[in-house]
C-alpha cells in the first residue's frame, strides 16, 4: 500500500470507532434517502423525468464548447463580466485580484463545493480579505477549522452541543443564546446578518448556469444565498465549467427533481436566478431609477481545474452529476464512514469517481476500492449516472497503471493461467476445497491466510461442498447423483 | 484571459473527441417534457394551499384593497411590524392597497440601494427594523407551494429578504400547476428582471442534528393572499 492508500485506510478505522459519528450518520442519511424516496413516488413521470434530465445534461456535455460560448455571451450582454480559470490557483487568483481592485475587506460567501475545491478561502484570507460562510452549516464548519462533511449537510459530524460550545468560545454567546437549537439559529442569524450587510464582496457556487440567458441559479433553504448575491455591491459566482443547461425550460426539469433527490424538498425554499448585475436605467448603476437594490458588478469566473481532461476519457459521464448528494445518502460505505474518510472535498460515490477524476489517480486509486458496486447509487441518481460502472473503469485504470496491490498484479495472471485450463482448475479446485474443508470450523472458514486475511477478518465464509458443481453435474448426468436440494 | 477561454475551449473540444457520453444526443428532437395536469383553477388553489401549508406557509383570501389591507395590519400587528418595505402599488396587482395602510398608521420605508460600498452598507442597516415585506407575486405553483418573484424598477429584492415577515400578493390567475408548466407558457421568464426568484414558504435549516428551525436568514414568517 501506498502513503496514501494507507491513510485512507486510517481515516476509515477512526471513521468506524467514533459512535457519535455512526450514529449521527445513520439519522442523517436515513432521513434524506428516506425523503427523497416519499418526493420522488409523489411525483408523477418521476422515471420520465429522470431520463428528461440525463439526457439534457448529457447533450449539453456533448455540445459544451458551444454551450460555454452561448453562455458567456449572454451573460456578457447582461453587464456580466467573465473570468476563465484553468487551474484552481487561477481561479483564486482571478477572485483576489477583484476584491484587490474593489478594495474588499470583507466577504460573505454561500456555501459551494467548487470554491472548497479550489481552496478559495485560504486564498482571499492570505491576501488580506476575511471571508465569512453564511450558510448555517458551514458557518459551524468555518469556525471550527473543520471541513465539511456531506455536500448538503455538512455538519452531520457535529452535536448541537459542539455547536453550543464553539458558539460560546469563538463567538462569546451567552448561554441562553445556545439553550437549543433554535436559539442558536437565531443567534448566527444576528452575527451573519450585519456581515451580509457590510462585505464588499459576496462570493457564490452555481447550481446550474443557463446558456440562453446567461442566468446562474443558485438554491438554498435558509436564504443566505439571495442575500449573498443582492446585498454587497460585488457578486462574484464560481462556475464548474460543466454546470450548464441550455435553457430555462431544461433547467426547470432538472429542478424538479434536485432538491427531491437531495433532501426529499419538492423544491428548496429559495431558488434563486440571477441574471446579469441589477439594471440600471441607462447603463448599469448608471442612474437611479432602474431596480432599487442588487449588485452593480457581476463576475463569473468559469473554472476547468481538470473537468476538461476528464472530459475526454471514459468518466466524462459524472459531468452529467448535479451535487445532489443522493448517492451519498444510499451508499453502504458513506453510510458508515462518513465524509471525511474519504480525505476529499467530494466524498461518497461521485466523489470517488470526481475526485480522481480531477486530480489524478495517484493519490486517489483506493477511493474506487470503497464501494461495494451495490449499484444503489445509480438507482437513485437524478440522470442515472453508471456509478458502479464509472468506479470499475477507475479500478480498470489502477490496474493497467499498476497502482493496485503488487500482489494482486501478481496472482491475476496466475489465476487466469489456472482458470483457463480447465483439467488444472479442477484439480486444484479440488485440493484447495480439501484444504479449506480441513480448516473450517463447523462448516465456516473464519479466518484466511496472507493476502486475504484482511478480507476475511470482518467474513466469514461457507466451507466447499464435498463435491464440487462439475462433479456434481456428472454425477447428475449418469443419474447416479442426489437430486438438488 | 481570452487566452485562457481559448485554452479551456480547446481543451473541451478537444476531450469531446474522445469523451464516453452514454446517451448523449446531437439533436434536442424528441425532447419530452411532463404533461400539464390540465386541472380546475380551484384544484390548483387547493394544492398550493396545502402544500405552502406545509411548509409552515399562510394562505389568505381577498376580494378588495381594504380585504388584503385587514389581513396585512393582522399580521403586522401579530408579529410586532410598525412599518413595512414594499413593492410600488402598481406592482402589487391590489390597486390602491398603498394608500388603504397609510391610512390605517402603517408607514411605508422607500430606499433605493446607492452604488457607493459605505453609503450602501449605511442604507441597508437602516433597514434593518422594518418589520414586514410587502411584494406581488408575478405567479403561483401548485405543486411546490412556491411563489414567483421578478425584480425590476419598483420591484425590490430586500422586501421579501430583510424583514423577519413577508407578505405576498397574487391573483388566482397567475396559478400555475408547476414550474415547468410556467416556463413553458413564458420562455423569456428568467431574463424578465436581474433577479427571479421562486419563494416556498419561510427560510429554513436542518443543519443541526437535523432539527427544522424557520427564520435563518430569511424571513420566518410568509403570507400569501390570494385575490381574485
Amino acid at each position: 500500500m501506498n502513503d496514501a492508500s494507507l491513510a485512507f485506510h486510517r481515516r476509515i478505522d477512526e471513521a468506524l470507532a467514533d459512535g457519535a459519528l455512526r450514529r449521527a450518520l445513520a439519522l442523517t442519511t436515513g432521513r434524506l434517502a428516506g425523503g427523497r424516496a416519499t418526493a420522488m413516488a409523489a411525483l408523477p413521470d418521476a422515471e420520465a423525468l429522470r431520463t428528461e434530465a440525463r439526457r439534457i445534461r448529457a447533450h449539453t456535455i456533448a455540445h459544451l464548447d458551444r454551450y460555454l460560448d452561448q453562455f458567456t455571451r449572454a451573460a456578457q450582454a447582461r453587464g456580466c463580466q467573465v473570468h476563465w480559470a484553468e487551474t484552481a490557483s487561477d481561479a483564486t487568483r482571478i477572485v483576489t485580484g477583484i476584491a484587490r481592485e474593489n478594495a474588499i475587506a470583507l466577504a460573505v460567501k454561500s456555501k459551494s463545493m467548487v470554491t472548497e475545491e479550489i481552496e478559495l478561502n485560504a486564498a482571499l484570507e492570505q491576501a488580506g480579505v476575511r471571508v465569512v460562510e453564511t450558510d448555517l452549516g458551514e458557518f459551524v464548519v468555518q469556525l471550527a477549522a473543520d471541513r465539511p462533511s456531506h455536500i448538503i449537510a455538512p455538519i452531520v459530524h457535529l452535536s448541537r452541543g459542539d455547536v453550543a460550545r464553539l458558539f460560546q468560545d469563538k463567538l462569546g454567546a451567552r448561554e441562553d443564546e445556545v439553550a437549543d437549537i433554535p436559539a442558536m439559529t437565531a443567534f448566527a442569524r444576528r452575527i451573519l446578518r450585519s456581515q451580509f450587510i457590510d462585505a464588499g464582496m459576496g462570493i457564490s457556487g452555481v447550481n446550474l448556469a443557463v446558456a440562453d440567458t446567461g442566468s446562474l441559479c443558485i438554491v438554498t433553504n435558509e436564504g443566505n444565498g439571495r442575500l449573498t448575491t443582492s446585498l454587497p455591491r460585488l457578486h462574484v459566482a464560481i462556475l464548474g465549467l460543466e454546470r450548464i443547461v441550455p435553457t430555462a425550460a431544461d433547467l426547470a426539469v432538472v429542478l424538479t427533481l434536485l432538491a427531491r433527490s437531495a433532501t426529499g424538498q419538492a423544491v428548496p425554499v429559495y431558488t434563486n436566478v440571477v441574471t446579469g448585475p441589477r439594471r440600471r436605467g441607462a447603463g448599469p448603476g448608471a442612474s437611479p431609477g432602474g431596480e432599487p437594490d442588487g449588485p452593480d458588478e457581476l463576475h463569473i469566473v468559469i473554472v476547468d481545474n481538470g473537468r476538461s481532461r476528464l472530459l475526454g476519457g471514459e468518466l466524462a459521464e459524472i459531468l452529467y452529476c448535479v451535487r445532489c448528494g443522493a448517492c451519498l445518502n444510499v451508499c453502504p460505505v458513506y453510510r458508515h464512514i462518513g465524509g471525511h474518510a474519504y480525505g476529499s472535498v467530494y466524498p461518497g460515490p461521485v466523489g470517488s469517481v470526481v475526485t480522481p477524476g480531477l486530480m489524478g489517480l495517484d493519490d486517489w486509486s483506493e477511493l474506487a476500492q470503497a464501494s461495494s458496486l451495490c449499484g444503489a447509487c445509480r438507482d437513485v441518481c437524478p440522470v442515472r449516472i453508471d456509478l458502479p460502472h464509472l468506479l470499475l473503469k477507475l479500478r480498470e485504470q489502477a490496474a493497467r497503471r499498476e497502482l493496485a496491490p503488487l500482489w494482486l498484479r501478481l496472482a491475476m495472471p496466475f489465476f487466469a493461467a489456472i482458470a483457463t485450463r480447465p483439467a488444472l482448475y479442477q484439480f486444484l479446485g479440488s485440493v484447495a476445497a480439501r484444504i479449506a474443508r480441513t480448516a473450517s470450523d463447523e462448516g465456516w472458514i473464519r479466518r484466511l491466510p496472507g493476502p486475504f486475511a484482511a478480507w476475511s477478518a470482518s467474513r466469514d465464509f461457507p466451507a466447499p461442498a464435498p463435491r464440487s458443481f462439475v462433479q456434481q453435474h456428472r454425477a447428475n448426468k449418469a443419474g447416479t447423483g442426489a437430486p438438488p436440494s | 484571459m481570452n487566452a485562457a477561454r481559448d485554452r479551456i475551449l480547446a481543451s473541451v473540444r478537444d476531450g469531446l473527441l474522445r469523451a464516453v457520453l452514454p446517451d448523449a444526443t446531437d439533436d434536442r428532437a424528441g425532447r419530452w417534457a411532463p404533461p400539464d395536469p390540465a386541472l380546475p383553477r380551484d384544484t390548483l388553489i387547493e394544492h398550493f394551499g396545502r402544500a405552502l401549508a406545509s411548509l409552515a406557509g399562510h394562505l389568505h383570501r381577498a376580494a378588495s384593497a381594504s380585504a388584503a389591507a385587514d389581513i396585512i395590519a393582522g399580521v403586522a400587528a401579530s408579529q410586532g411590524a410598525t412599518s413595512y418595505l414594499s413593492w410600488d402599488d402598481e406592482h402589487l396587482g391590489c390597486p390602491g392597497l398603498l394608500s388603504v395602510l397609510e391610512s390605517r398608521g402603517l408607514p411605508r420605508v422607500t430606499y433605493d440601494v446607492p452604488g457607493d460600498p459605505v453609503e450602501r452598507a449605511r442604507g441597508t442597516h437602516e433597514l434593518g427594523g422594518v418589520g414586514l415585506g410587502l411584494t406581488g407575486a408575478h405567479a403561483a405553483l401548485a405543486d411546490c407551494g412556491a411563489i414567483v418573484l421578478v425584480s425590476g424598477p419598483g420591484r425590490g429584492r430586500l422586501a421579501s429578504l430583510l424583514p423577519p415577515v413577508h407578505v405576498a400578493i397574487v391573483s388566482e390567475r397567475r396559478m400555475w400547476p408547476s414550474l415547468t408548466a410556467l416556463v413553458r407558457a413564458e420562455a423569456d421568464l428568467l431574463d424578465a428582471g436581474s433577479n427571479v426568484v421562486l419563494v416556498a414558504g419561510p427560510s429554513r435549516t436542518a443543519d443541526i442534528e437535523m432539527t427544522l428551525t424557520h427564520g435563518v436568514h430569511g424571513p420566518k414568517h410568509v403570507h400569501v393572499i390570494l385575490m381574485p
